[in-house]
């Protein structure tokens, strides 16, 4: 099939290289001619395992390609896939400018019969929008042609995108036109080859569908995190109790690992706009208000706990920071739980020497040149004169350490663990005072 | 093994039965002398499927006794199970007066090493002030020379299928630092534990919150669902196709993601408002809990709000059929059920109900006495006649497959509201029903 993807980010360029590799011929259009220009060298602007390798491999074959033109990419593919960015509005709702003008620009071009697919994580609501300004655009040329709109939300995580593509546990398709489904199904047939992935219902289910899945990941994470304070302060041990409850086949192990936070493009943004809409509706949502307070209130966990162990001054101190992306596998610092606890510790007057493996770039471009945060090469270089550690995420080299050579190159034994990475008693072995989240010396010394 | 097990309400007898079954030698101990009569006369006084067989089997056997004689049952057993309940003190945070009282007993009576354990669900810290007054009354008895250990091991029955989650438990929680304890728990659970080593053995504080937490999280997965279902009627999408697109998320899963009129019983209500209870008097505020207990309370009153709004808010001299009235099927269980909440309304506004239920009428009965507005039917069919409107509010199985054409004779308008979703909103507008449901478009 003849494809085309409107925006190059992080969401369309995945989609794009994956449809194109399983045979479909795509073009993306983006209006950024120096990212055009880049991807048609092999420059890839994201961090994502294997994504470039794809679309090198593709293009070479002749099946990806990247233009600014938007009307020779509207006249390329039968399915217009939009996959533009929805940044939260300053009230938190998802400002969809973009996608409308994709839209626009699409009904201007148009001259036949076009799926037009909502692929952006976008409100209830929107495919109305889209089809509305479509027909509006479309009367404007006087322009009687066919079009349909569907929702086909997406579900990657950054790190684990092309994966989550090709061998996602489903595909969702929100559409009540029979000619869609079929065109979405030669579509997706590549990837439905085990099983039929496609679950296809109503454009508002499948909207609320993408905007659920995000708050209920999210609100395990905050109820984990919340019992995880409980826990210190009752005195237990959360990864015990994240054992017992995971081991009942109600909840499981998945997503329910205690924290500093989450972070990211999706989460926080999702539960921010699912929680704005439902107050236009006149209905408080105070679960997943709660849910984004809790995650707030947990941000300032890793700060909090380094405020504990050194006695509230941590004046002139020098505190390496392990990890800097919000989660593994990504340069994304957007929300991260390292931002958070960075600005706390300049605030209060002490200095970072950061490592992380992708997002160093990431955070110079964040914060800049500055006296108080510098950035090491290796992770060990980052304990060169520290006075304490923290990890902020666990990435796969943090999570074998040897603790006696920790011990000896901090000027405090003070390791602050936002990931629960270590066995509390090797910590304790070496002599290092030991913070994890709902663990470790984090207890409440009298509780416990 | 010698087991005792103090409190013979439905965790006691449960756990006590089957671990007769494996052939363990129980005395189940209660002060209720005349409970323990009817027991041995195999009479059980909860309804559960499976259990009653099952304790007059074991008490032919010999295997299982009941008894009222605290002294003997301490001298019988090497492990005492505390298994009384545990009421929900005024506040919400839970009474530890019953399990104290047996801690007290266990203490007095004893004349050898005894592994004390803590089933009921009790707060965290619990333990050790069983093991404080233990102490304390061993002391007095100048006998501080007896041993003994106190053992954290929370049930995780559910009501309606305990025989077979006591028979194959998922895991088995035991909070000991003590490896000679552990060794007898692992004994006392071998013959549960053959299938691949569901025993968790861990800290006792830790075992402790385990229990609320894993309650916490499924009454969390339940107020999620409800307050997006409430979105989803309110942006014209259906929750059920929603629920099955996160469902298909593997780190979201199928399990406890269903919508409906909140959640009852004896266990989540009282454990996420013990749990409220207990941060606060550590000055924590627990947000997403708080939040959790609100969305239910709120959510329980939706299908009076449907039916108050179908009816232009007039609904003296009405008569609605209610089907279902335990909290949830299989049980007659009607603690904090949201059928209470909407039968207690309807009354309010002047409404009279016919209510039926496969095994909770005679619980509705002793709740709510006779009464003018309260009719309790023989059969669902019977509840239905001259009613004008029907609700269902359990899902029992016997619901799921009604007479369509009976019913819509049976009313006065063909209206039903359902609050578990039962059936298809497209389905039964072509029968000509005025259908309402939970998040779903009517």
């Amino acid at each position: 099939m003849r494809i085309t993807i409107f925006g190059s980010g992080y969401v369309g360029l995945v989609t794009g290289a994956c449809l194109a590799d399983v045979g479909h011929e795509v073009l993306c259009v983006d209006v950024d001619q120096n990212k055009v220009d880049g991807l048609k060298q092999g420059i890839v602007p994201i961090h994502e395992p294997g994504l470039d390798t794809m679309i090198v491999n593709n293009m070479k074959a002749g099946r990806i390609n990247f233009t600014t033109d938007a009307e020779e990419a509207v006249k390329f593919g039968q399915l217009q896939f939009i996959a533009v960015g929805t940044p939260p509005d300053e009230d938190g709702s998802a400002d969809l400018k973009y996608v409308l003008a994709v839209a626009r620009t699409i009904a201007t071009h148009m001259q036949d019969y076009k799926v037009i697919i909502d692929k952006s994580t976008v409100p209830v609501g929107t495919a109305d929008k889209v089809r509305a300004a479509v027909s509006e655009t479309l009367a404007e040329r006087g322009a009687e042609l066919a079009f349909d709109v569907c929702s086909n939300p997406e579900f990657l995580k950054e790190g684990n995108a092309i994966e989550d593509f090709s061998k996602g546990a489903r595909i969702i398709v929100g559409t009540d036109s029979e000619r869609v489904k079929r065109a979405m199904r030669e579509c997706y047939a590549p990837y439905s080859r085990q099983q039929d992935k496609l679950m296809f219902m109503d454009i508002r289910s499948a909207e609320l569908t993408k905007y659920a899945a995000n708050a209920m990941l999210a609100t395990k994470i905050s109820f984990i995190n919340e019992i995880s304070r409980l826990a210190e302060q009752m005195g237990a041990d959360i990864e015990n109790v994240r054992h017992g409850i995971g081991s009942d086949p109600r909840i499981g192990y998945q997503f329910i690992y205690p924290g500093c936070g989450y972070g990211g493009s999706c989460f926080p943004k999702d539960v921010q706009a699912l929680a704005r809409a439902s107050h236009e509706l006149g209905q408080t949502s105070e679960l997943l208000e709660a849910v984004e307070t809790v995650n707030y209130r947990q941000k300032g966990q890793l700060f909090n706990k380094l405020m504990k162990a050194f006695d509230g001054d941590l004046k002139g101190k020098t505190i390496a920071v392990w990890g800097l992306s919000f989660k593994p596998n990504t340069d994304d610092m957007r929300e991260a739980p390292s931002r958070t606890l960075m600005e706390s510790l300049w605030e209060a007057g002490a200095k970072v020497q950061a490592y992380d493996p992708k997002a160093s770039d990431e955070c110079r471009r964040i914060y800049g040149e500055r006296d108080d945060l510098t950035y090491a090469d290796h992770r060990d270089d980052a304990l060169e004169g520290a006075d304490a550690l923290v990890i902020c995420t666990e990435w796969k080299e943090f999570r074998t350490i040897d603790f006696e050579k920790l011990r000896n190159a901090l000027a405090s034994p003070v390791l602050v663990d936002g990931r629960n990475l270590f066995d509390l008693d090797a910590v304790k072995a070496a002599g290092l005072l030991y913070f994890a989240m709902g663990r470790g010396d984090s207890l409440n010394a009298e509780a416990a | 093994m010698n087991v005792t097990v103090f409190g013979t309400g439905y965790v006691g007898l449960v756990q006590g039965t089957i671990l007769a079954d494996v052939g363990h030698q129980v005395v189940c101990v209660d002060v209720d002398e005349a409970k323990v009569e009817r027991l041995k006369q195999g009479d059980i006084p909860i309804y559960e499927p499976g259990l009653e067989p099952l304790v007059k089997e074991n008490y032919a056997a010999g295997r299982l006794v009941f008894t009222t004689d605290a002294e003997a049952a301490v001298k019988h057993g090497e492990v005492q199970y505390i298994a009384v309940g545990t009421p929900p003190d005024e506040d919400g945070s839970a009474d530890l007066k019953y399990v104290l009282a047996v801690a007290e007993t266990i203490a007095q009576h004893m004349e050898g090493h005894r592994i004390v354990i803590d089933k009921s669900t009790v707060p965290v810290g619990t333990a050790d002030k069983v093991r404080a007054k233990i102490s304390e009354v061993l002391a007095r008895r100048e006998r501080d020379d007896l041993t003994f250990d106190v053992v954290s091991n929370p049930e995780f029955l559910k009501e309606g299928s305990a025989v077979a989650d006591c028979q194959k438990p998922d895991r088995i929680i035991i909070g000991t630092e003590s490896r000679d304890t552990e060794e007898v728990m692992r004994e006392l659970y071998a013959p549960f534990n053959r299938n691949r080593d569901k025993i968790l053995v861990m800290d006792v504080k830790s075992a402790e919150l385990t229990k609320y937490a894993a309650n916490c999280m499924l009454a969390t997965k339940i107020s999620f669902m409800n307050e997006i279902a409430s979105l989803a009627e309110r942006l014209g999408a259906d929750i059920e196709m929603v629920r099955q697109g996160i469902g298909s998320d593997p780190r979201i899963g199928y399990h406890f993601i269903y919508p409906g009129i909140g959640y009852g019983g004896s266990c989540f209500p009282k454990d996420v408002q013990a749990l409220i209870r207990a941060a606060d008097t550590i000055d924590f505020d627990a947000k997403v809990l708080k939040a959790v207990e609100a969305r239910n309370y709120a959510q329980k009153t939706t299908l009076f709000q449907k039916i108050h709004a179908h009816f232009d808010g007039d609904l003296a001299g009405k008569t609605v059929a209610i089907w279902g009235l335990a909290f949830k099927p299989n049980t007659d269980d009607m603690r904090e059920a949201p059928s209470r909440v909407l039968m207690e309304a309807l009354w309010d506004a002047g409404a009279k109900v016919q209510a039926f239920d496969p095994e909770a009428m005679e619980e509705a009965q002793r709740l709510y006495g006779d009464r003018d507005e309260l009719t309790l039917s023989g059969t669902k069919e019977a509840a239905l006649k001259g009613a004008d409107v029907l609700a269902i509010v359990t899902e029992w199985q016997s619901f799921r497959a009604p007479d369509f054409d009976l019913i819509q004779r049976c009313l006065s308008e063909p209206t039903i509201f359902d609050g578990r979703n039962m059936f298809d909103p497209k389905r039964m507008a072509r029968k000509g029903f005025t259908y309402y449901s939970v998040g779903r478009p009517s």
